[in-house]
């Protein structure tokens, strides 16, 4: 395995209780530090699963994942420590403010008292949210929520960062926002596994991307290396329908 | 750790104080039915004591008996009598009527020559003992008094009235034998100046002296008050469970609990955080209807609650109240998948468990077999417990065999939250 893999993946499947076919079949592959490391699909190719096994929400059926050299499942606590999450769907509690939610989060990665309230204060600034702040998220627009999303996975600044989608849904204003801050976040030594359907946005943002189909992988690697080894692909997008062809899915 | 503690007590208590319907549902729900519950019962109880039982009274006797039964029943508050009906005097044919069609609960018909008939029998009892001969076995008349009863009036209520009545009427009917026999001894004594006078009165050796056997140092009187403050409180406290597993199920709906079991802080504590909030919750429930108890009840004519000596006693079993009353509602949330599902899960089983457990209907006018399974309720437990404390004057020492399985039952609900929690992390 790597030297400066931050994350290594070897043959991980998963099968879910009562389902027919494995949701992930026998992945493998590697994420360098620093990286931002796309994980693409269509719907229902296991992307989401992936990232939940490697945050440690359940485990796989068979395989193994080292995350910063150390084994998942044997040091899951310290894992959890240096990851952060910003899930697909908005984790907020609706009837809190956004300045309470990120209080409540921060704690729980062991944040406290001043350094805590600098945190929330700094990224709430920088994401155009410290007028609103007190207001309860419930009345948000879809955009503002998302940034309290990212906010609350990135506040204890983690080594890893896995965004399941986190731009879906929200204006081109509100997403220039967050991808440039995810820029500076891994500029800053963080490392970004970014999952989404833009693949425009994850031509221009991540450094390698993997392209995932019927829980398989189908290939790895820079945007640029992928686009010119595939003749007829003349971006990531049609690279990717090329490899997951045009059929809709459920 | 105890600063992930603290923030998970503090986004719950601020999530629970936004929640303005779940907070009407447990602190004005509670109040509004100690309230009425026990308004109606009072009034029920008053209706009786006050003002009595309508009860229409047929005299065809017109002699001693009827005149004695009649008289009492008058001074009694136990009924008010009437011996007319629509203006007419009533007769055993327009009573009966009158009862089944709902306008007295209950009437009595004593029959013509009751009193003859008492008196030809005592006389005939006399005359056996003083001569020897069988003319009692020849001569008995029975007495045969009719009390009418409205079908649609509840059996048990009709079994204390009527109970009540035979006791009275049997008194009576004693005194008037005891009499005649008095008279007819006196009349074959040669000495009649020294015949007993008040004979009867002095024969009334036994008498009843009725106390409630409590131990405590106030004195306690069972009423609607001291039977409804704890038993509502206890089914309010239960009724946490709905606000406390919608606040579970909406964590897992709106996405939280996806990043919360992604952090580096145990379950458990957060769950715990919730625990200690609602369990606050429950303790203010509780002085809330105390309050209620004491100080509100009185201004509406009731009387106050008397919370007994062990104040101990109360707080140690309010708080195990509130633990197995949260323990129930983490393992509704763990287990319901949607909060529809959770809310009738969550209510359905409180209204059995409290039917179950005597908060309707005392347990011990249940049958037997429902008194064994009302043993097993969690709120049988919890209103027994604080029985003793309000009613009988226990102590700390009385009511811990309560706490423990109160307790007991906590530690099972929080240990099926968890395998189920488990279980659906399996997957």
């Amino acid at each position: 395995m790597s030297n400066t893999a931050i994350i290594e993946i070897e043959n991980l499947t998963k099968t879910f209780k009562h389902a027919e076919e494995p949701a992930v079949n026998g992945i493998s592959f590697s994420i360098n530090r620093n990286e931002i490391f796309g994980l693409l699909g269509p719907n229902g190719a296991g992307k989401t699963t992936t990232i939940s096994i490697l945050c440690g929400l359940f485990a796989p059926s068979s395989g193994k994942i080292v995350i910063d050299s150390k084994n998942l499942y044997e040091e899951l606590p310290l894992i959890k420590k240096i990851i952060g999450i910003v899930p697909q769907d908005i984790a907020l509690y609706p009837t809190l403010s956004a300045r309470e939610n990120l209080a409540f989060y921060g704690s729980m990665y062991g944040l406290h008292g001043k350094n805590l309230k600098n945190r929330i204060e700094f990224w709430l600034e920088k994401l155009g949210l410290k007028d609103t702040g007190k207001r309860q998220v419930s009345t948000y627009s879809g955009g503002m929520k998302r940034r309290v999303n990212l906010i609350a996975g990135i506040l204890h600044q983690p080594k890893i960062l896995f965004l399941d989608e986190p731009t879906v849904g929200v204006d081109v204003q509100s997403r220039n926002v967050i991808i440039e801050h995810l820029k500076e976040i891994n500029a800053a030594g963080t490392t970004i596994i970014y999952t989404s359907h833009h693949m425009e946005e994850a031509e221009n943002f991540c450094t390698r991307v993997s392209i995932i189909d019927h829980g398989k992988l189908l290939t790895v690697g820079t945007p640029t290396e992928l686009i010119n080894n595939n003749t007829g692909a003349a971006n990531l997008e049609a690279l990717f329908l090329n490899l997951t062809n045009r059929k809709l899915r459920d | 750790m105890l600063n992930k503690l603290l923030a998970t007590v503090k986004k719950e208590a601020l999530l629970l104080l936004r929640d303005k319907v779940g907070l009407a549902v447990l602190f004005v729900m509670p109040v509004a039915l100690i309230l009425v519950m026990t308004l109606i019962q009072d009034s029920a109880f008053k209706s009786i004591n006050e003002k009595g039982i309508p009860i229409v009274f047929v005299n065809d006797d017109n002699d001693s008996l009827g005149y004695n039964i009649k008289q009492g029943l008058m001074q009694n508050d136990l009924c008010y009598l009437v011996d007319s009906i629509d203006g007419k005097p009533a007769t055993a044919e327009l009573a009966k009527k009158a009862v089944s069609e709902g306008n007295f609960l209950l009437g009595i018909v004593i029959p013509k020559g009751a009193t003859t008939a008492i008196r030809k029998n005592v006389s005939a009892l006399v005359d056996e003992t003083m001569n020897g001969s069988d003319s009692l076995q020849q001569q008995q008349d029975s007495v045969e008094i009719t009390i009418l009863i409205d079908p649609v009036a509840k059996k048990s209520f009709l079994n204390a009235v009527t109970s009540n009545l035979r006791e009275f009427i049997s008194e009576v009917k004693t005194k008037i034998m005891f009499q005649s026999f008095s008279e007819q001894i006196a009349d074959v004594i040669p000495d009649r100046q020294n015949a007993p006078t008040n004979s009867y009165k002095k024969s009334q050796i036994i008498h009843y002296k009725e106390i409630f056997a409590s131990t405590a140092s106030d004195k306690i009187i069972p009423n609607a008050v001291q039977h409804n403050v704890p038993a509502w409180t206890i089914f309010a406290m239960f009724f946490i469970a709905i606000p406390l597993s919608n606040s579970i199920l909406k964590e897992k709906t709106e996405g939280s609990v996806f990043r919360l079991h992604t952090m580096p802080t145990p379950y458990l504590l957060l769950i715990n955080g919730k625990i200690i909030v609602y369990v606050i919750v429950c303790l203010l429930q509780f002085l809330l209807m105390l309050a209620v108890g004491k100080f509100l009840l009185p201004q509406l004519g009731l009387p106050a609650l008397v919370l007994g000596n062990s104040m101990a006693g109360i707080l140690l079993l309010t708080l195990a109240t509130g633990f197995a009353a949260t323990g129930f509602g983490v393992a509704v949330g763990t287990l319901a998948t949607t909060d529809h599902q959770a809310a009738i899960m969550g209510s359905l089983s409180i209204l059995l468990l409290s039917a179950l457990g005597g908060i309707w209907v005392p347990s011990y006018v249940m049958p037997q077999v429902m008194r064994t399974i009302s043993s097993y309720s969690p709120l049988n437990w919890s209103l027994e417990g604080f029985y003793k404390l309000f009613l009988r004057g226990g102590t700390v020492n009385d009511i811990l065999p309560d706490v423990l399985k109160l307790m007991a039952f906590f530690f099972v609900m929080m240990a099926i939250a968890h395998l189920a929690n488990r279980k659906k992390r399996n997957v």
